[in-house]
């Protein structure tokens, strides 16, 4: 009897473990597999951006976009990770380790776990006991990349190439680190402090981005014939809406990855709970909550832009804006009430970006508006609707800050501040240094022609006489 | 230089992987020279790049 209960106290065990090596290699599985779903974003911005760009420049773009995402991967893997691992609780209470109750942050954690060289090298590169940093840093990469590509459209035909990509690098591994270690870690001072929530990162990711894009526009000036002398804007199109709209179609493909990879799985060292998914604040989520809001918030960006522009140009920008819209609450919507609020995302869109170009802003794919606008009208819905709603997990300490309109508009007013403000200082910067804009005979005479080695069409296709100008 | 190890035997003890980086120059000064290197090269090419883009403007 004895050694039948040993026996099957050893069975049990080997189950145990076995269970726990599916559950790992699954996890990782699952966050790797969001890493391709999420360069899919970038092929789609790739496309988007070349679409809206003349035939003269188009070669340039595509070069832009691609060294965005080549430096801020790379940068975010110098210095990135570990400002995100390093900041959550500065400047509110100090950056020693364990100021936050998670105990996950601080300077000697970050430099513990979060550095390629040192003691901590050993969780930047293949170690077969760690099956979490890699993803969990890859995931990371493709945000910071995103935010990279999102701010990259709108400068389009007139910033100089190594000037947008230190541009780049301090958006993407930098100013929305700081935003996700002060408003998406469960250590942040913005979550403890005043209950933010943003699940899918309208602030964070797209508000960042898009006001970091308006800071860079004010100081590199419109492009060439944008504006005429008594203010008036004149339409410049790009020479290829297809592309564009397959562009804008293929970050939607991604957005399934990137809001995946938003959600915290049970059963690891880093997991909330053994049994279910959480958020990243601990806080209740599935796939299947993903797979009802985002489709449907989808489509209601859709048919809110179709109501004023019938554009298929501004219907795809408004899918993308209906999915922002409720991305900060797309683990407490419930469906129809995503499709209200992407509905009326859909509709301010054009609206919005026309009075961005009112103000004698030339943003060429309508980012400031599409991911910076709509972006914070996402966090401070939120407030509206989720007051209330217990801002962390089921282990998270009593007292423990709750949802609040309040919280969500502190919240908006950061991630404003931490998008523009860097925006305007590096890209002043950059243009002290000459570095900014191309000179405007240039941009006449056509970006690829003057610096791209290589054709994108045919000899018979150029930009036509309006486009000289 | 080289592997750390001669065989991975002795990183497998007891049915589990010792918890360490797995890499050429593991537990040496080397990662942190790659990086650096690396940061060179990047901010060199940073430069050689601005430099060729400045001379298509001029």
């Amino acid at each position: 009897m004895e050694d039948q209960i040993l026996a099957l106290t050893a069975e049990l065990a080997a189950v145990k473990s076995a269970a726990q090596v599916t559950n790992t290699m699954f996890a990782e599985a699952y966050y790797y597999l969001t890493i391709p779903l999420m360069v899919i974003i970038h092929a789609g911005f790739l496309l988007y951006e070349m679409g809206q760009t003349r035939v003269k420049n188009v070669l340039s773009s595509g070069i832009k976009n691609l060294l965005a995402f080549a430096f801020t991967i790379i940068t975010f893997y110098l210095f990135g990770w570990w400002f995100y691992w390093a900041l959550p609780t500065f400047p509110v209470t100090s950056l020693v380790a364990g100021a936050g109750y998670m105990e996950i942050s601080g300077l000697a954690y970050a430099s513990a776990i979060a550095l390629p060289w040192g003691d901590s090298a050993q969780y930047m590169g293949p170690n077969m006991a760690d099956h979490a940093s890699g993803v969990f840093w890859g995931a990371f990469a493709l945000f910071a990349a995103t935010t990279a590509s999102i701010a990259s459209g709108a400068l389009i035909e007139r910033i100089q190439t190594v000037g947008f990509v230190i541009c780049a690098i301090v958006l993407g591994s930098f100013a929305w680190v700081v935003a996700a270690a002060w408003g998406w870690h469960a250590d942040g001072w913005l979550v403890t402090e005043f209950g933010f929530h943003d699940f899918g990162a309208a602030g964070l990711v797209h508000a960042v981005a898009g006001f970091f894009a308006l800071g860079i526009l004010v100081n590199l000036g419109p492009r060439v014939g944008k504006f005429n002398a008594d203010g008036s804007a004149n339409k410049i199109s790009g020479h290829n809406l297809p592309l564009t709209v397959t562009g804008l179609m293929l970050i939607i493909v991604g957005f399934f990855g990137f809001l995946m990879a938003c959600i915290i799985l049970p059963g690891e060292g880093w997991s909330w709970y053994s049994d279910a998914g959480t958020t990243i604040y601990g806080t209740p989520m599935t796939l299947s909550a993903l797979a009802f809001n985002v489709c449907l918030a989808a489509s209601g960006g859709i048919i809110g832009a179709w109501v004023f522009t019938k554009d298929p140009f501004w219907m795809m920008s408004g899918c993308l804006a209906g999915i922002i819209s409720v991305a900060s609450g797309l683990d407490v919507y419930f469906g129809s009430h995503v499709i209200i609020i992407s509905i009326v995302a859909g509709m301010i869109l054009k609206p919005c970006a026309d009075w961005v170009e009112g103000l004698g802003i030339d943003d060429a794919v309508g980012a400031v508006t599409v991911h910076g606008t709509i972006g914070l009208f996402g966090v401070v819905v939120l407030g509206v609707f989720g007051s209330g709603i217990p801002g962390l997990g089921a282990y998270a300490p009593e007292g423990t800050v709750a949802i609040s309109l309040f919280g969500q508009i502190v919240g908006a007013v950061v991630m404003f501040l931490l998008g523009f403000v860097p925006g305007y200082i590096v890209s002043w910067l950059v243009n002290k240094a000459g570095m900014l804009r191309i000179p405007d005979d240039v941009q006449i005479r056509g970006l690829d022609a003057v610096k791209v080695p290589a054709q994108a069409y045919p000899e018979s296709m150029v930009s036509t006489e309006s486009d000289s100008k | 230089m080289g592997y750390f190890a001669e065989s991975f035997a002795e990183l497998h003890a007891d049915g589990a992987w010792i918890d360490m980086g797995m890499y050429i120059g593991s537990g040496s000064s080397m990662p942190g020279w790659y990086t650096v290197i690396a940061s060179v090269m990047l901010v060199a090419i940073l430069v050689k790049g601005n430099n060729d883009e400045q001379d298509h403007y001029k």
